[in-house]
């Protein structure tokens, strides 16, 4: 592979805004996710809409990587396609160099939806299912892994519990659990907070970080909540809306600045960025 | 005079749980009675048995409506002489066969249904066809190609089931959510493995409802059909069995034929499927 060659196309928002950023693990200069310009499309019953356009950027390991933007910026379409539920109509996917093409247990999804748990099936069932099914751990290593997870989220109280008694934030812990159970190689995260409230929220978002502290996991997480993308990530893409074209690229705050006033300018700056009256053209990623 | 910009801050001091009157106490054993279903559908049951009994008795003509004690009478003399519990054994046989082959036909024409667009095409018009189709109305054709018999009765109840069960499946299957579908495909989940471990169990209120419909079915076709062509059936069922007893004017054996089949009605609903739905649907929470 010529790991090279990928990054060096970028676009010039990007290369501006990219600064070298230190890393626990730097692999072999080669990110870990790789999207390269690419165009979504979806088709509603009168309309074709094209919900991103020419969208790259990289994902580096253990990066804790959040897509922001207003509603109709396509930040869930994009996830849905990293997830390997939707395909590009231009441009490409790449996880660890190989093209994502379907999907599949290397990409562990955590929804906003609560019903994202098999109802079915009690808490540690749940967390194990995924595991006996991609045949990753039988049985009985399967239960231990999903019970060592479920420890993490602090859920082993409601290992046996079926999913309809738990509360919404619960739900959300579990679905975290089963995806890091699965040790993906990334977990994505569609808006999982969206749903709950304000003091659950902020109270998940810690764990988030608690957990990410303790196993170092990379992380691609779609919010439309300024102030959680810059509490949460490391990294932030900006989105604009209606086509979903990148604005920006840029650096949180250091860990544990979230209340700081560096982060109230980054917040400020963000907004003005995502809803200033002219959205300022980006050049087009591909330079053709 | 209290201005808006000067109230006091009020703080308060709540009280501990010993100071309350009743946090909790038990229902009075009349509302805990009430409360038991199977206790008022019981009350329902004695209140009709009753008023049989009193009208009976009042027409005094056992010929047109036999009291409801002689109803029972000849019922436990049947039943201790074998001739209800044999007949009914056969009808059950019958019943279950038909039963068991025209749902395991329904699931195959579903999921074929749900597999692709002509298999739901066929589906639809074949139930849009035959539904409506009395499945006595099939039974001349059936005699004339599978003989007296048991097999000429599974077939028409086969046509009984099939149809009513399929509706009911793709219902179910069109109803289970994108997210549950997109969880299953991030496990790899696929074909066969994909309907049985995820679509089944979350379509199970709706194809649990079809079975109880097919049962149903199945039951007034076989009895219909065992009454009008008595003899197709070999060693005679319960349909025959009452029919016999008219002949005979043994009244209150046709009702304690009657009485046979409510009751076996009634123990599959409130015993079978009460205790299927209690350990599926309702401890999923799926179903109140």
């Amino acid at each position: 592979m010529t790991g090279g060659s990928a990054l060096a196309s970028k676009t010039g928002t990007t290369a501006t805004m990219s600064t070298p950023r230190s890393r626990t693990e730097p692999e072999t200069g080669r990110p870990l996710l790789d999207v390269r310009g690419v165009t979504m499309q979806y088709k509603t019953q009168a309309h074709l809409v094209t919900a991103t356009y020419r969208v790259s950027f990289s994902v580096l390991q253990g990066d804790r990587f959040v897509v922001v933007g207003p509603s109709g910026c396509g930040k869930s379409t994009l996830l849905k396609a990293v997830g390997g539920y939707l395909a590009p109509i231009e441009g490409e996917i790449r996880l660890k160099g190989e093209r994502i093409a379907r999907p599949g247990p290397d990409r562990m999804m955590v929804f906003q939806e609560f019903d994202q748990l098999l109802p079915w099936k009690t808490v540690v069932e749940n967390v194990a299912f995924p595991l006996n099914m991609t045949g990753k751990l039988r049985a009985k290593a399967a239960d231990e892994r999903a019970m060592h997870y479920l420890e993490k989220v602090r859920l082993t109280d409601f290992a046996q519990s079926y999913p309809h008694t738990l509360s919404g934030g619960m739900k959300q812990r579990v679905a975290i659990a089963r995806g890091m159970a699965m040790e993906p190689d990334i977990l994505l995260m569609d808006e999982p907070f969206a749903a709950l409230d304000a003091l659950t929220r902020s109270h998940m978002q810690d764990e988030l970080l608690a957990l990410w502290d303790e196993t170092r996991f990379t992380v691609l997480f779609v919010t439309h909540s300024i102030p959680e993308a810059i509490k949460l990530g490391n990294r932030i893409l900006l989105l604009s809306p209606h086509p979903g074209q990148v604005k920006a690229e840029i650096n949180s705050v250091p860990r544990g600045q979230e209340n700081s006033n560096e982060a109230a300018a980054l917040g400020r700056e963000i907004h003005d960025m995502l809803f200033a009256d002219q959205i300022k053209k980006v050049p087009d990623a591909s330079g053709e | 005079m209290l201005q808006a910009n000067n109230r006091p801050n009020i703080y308060c001091e709540t009280l501990g749980p010993d100071q309350f009157g009743i946090v909790e106490k038990p229902l009075t054993l009349a509302e805990q009675i009430y409360n038991k279903v199977w206790l008022r559908k019981t009350f329902i049951l004695v209140v009709l048995a009753l008023a049989w009994e009193i009208y009976g008795r009042w027409l005094d003509n056992p010929l047109l409506v036999p009291p409801f004690s002689a109803a029972v009478q000849a019922l436990i003399t049947d039943v201790a002489n074998g001739t209800i519990p044999k007949r009914a054994l056969s009808s059950i046989e019958v019943l279950l066969v038909g039963f068991a082959i025209g749902t395991a036909l329904a699931g195959l024409l579903t999921v074929l249904a749900i597999s692709s667009k002509i298999g739901t095409d066929f589906l639809e018009t074949m139930t849009a066809m035959f539904n409506p189709l009395p499945a006595i109305a099939l039974l001349p054709l059936a005699l004339i190609w599978f003989g007296l018999g048991a097999g000429s009765l599974i077939f028409v109840l086969v046509h009984s089931v099939m149809w009513a069960v399929s509706l009911n499946m793709l219902a179910g299957f069109r109803s289970v959510s994108t997210t549950a579908r997109m969880v299953g495909r991030n496990y790899n989940l696929k074909g066969l493995r994909f309907v049985a471990r995820i679509l089944v169990p979350a379509a199970f209120p709706s194809i649990l409802a079809g079975l109880k419909i097919g049962w149903a079915f199945a039951w007034r076709t076989l009895i219909a059909a065992e009454l009008v062509f008595g003899v197709s059936s070999g060693q005679g069922g319960l349909g025959w069995y009452i029919f016999e007893s008219k002949n005979q004017l043994e009244i209150p054996d046709v009702f304690a034929g009657l009485l046979t089949i409510i009751l076996i009605g009634l123990a599959v609903e409130n015993v079978v499927f009460r205790l299927i739905e209690a350990r599926t649907v309702q401890r999923w929470g799926m179903q109140t």
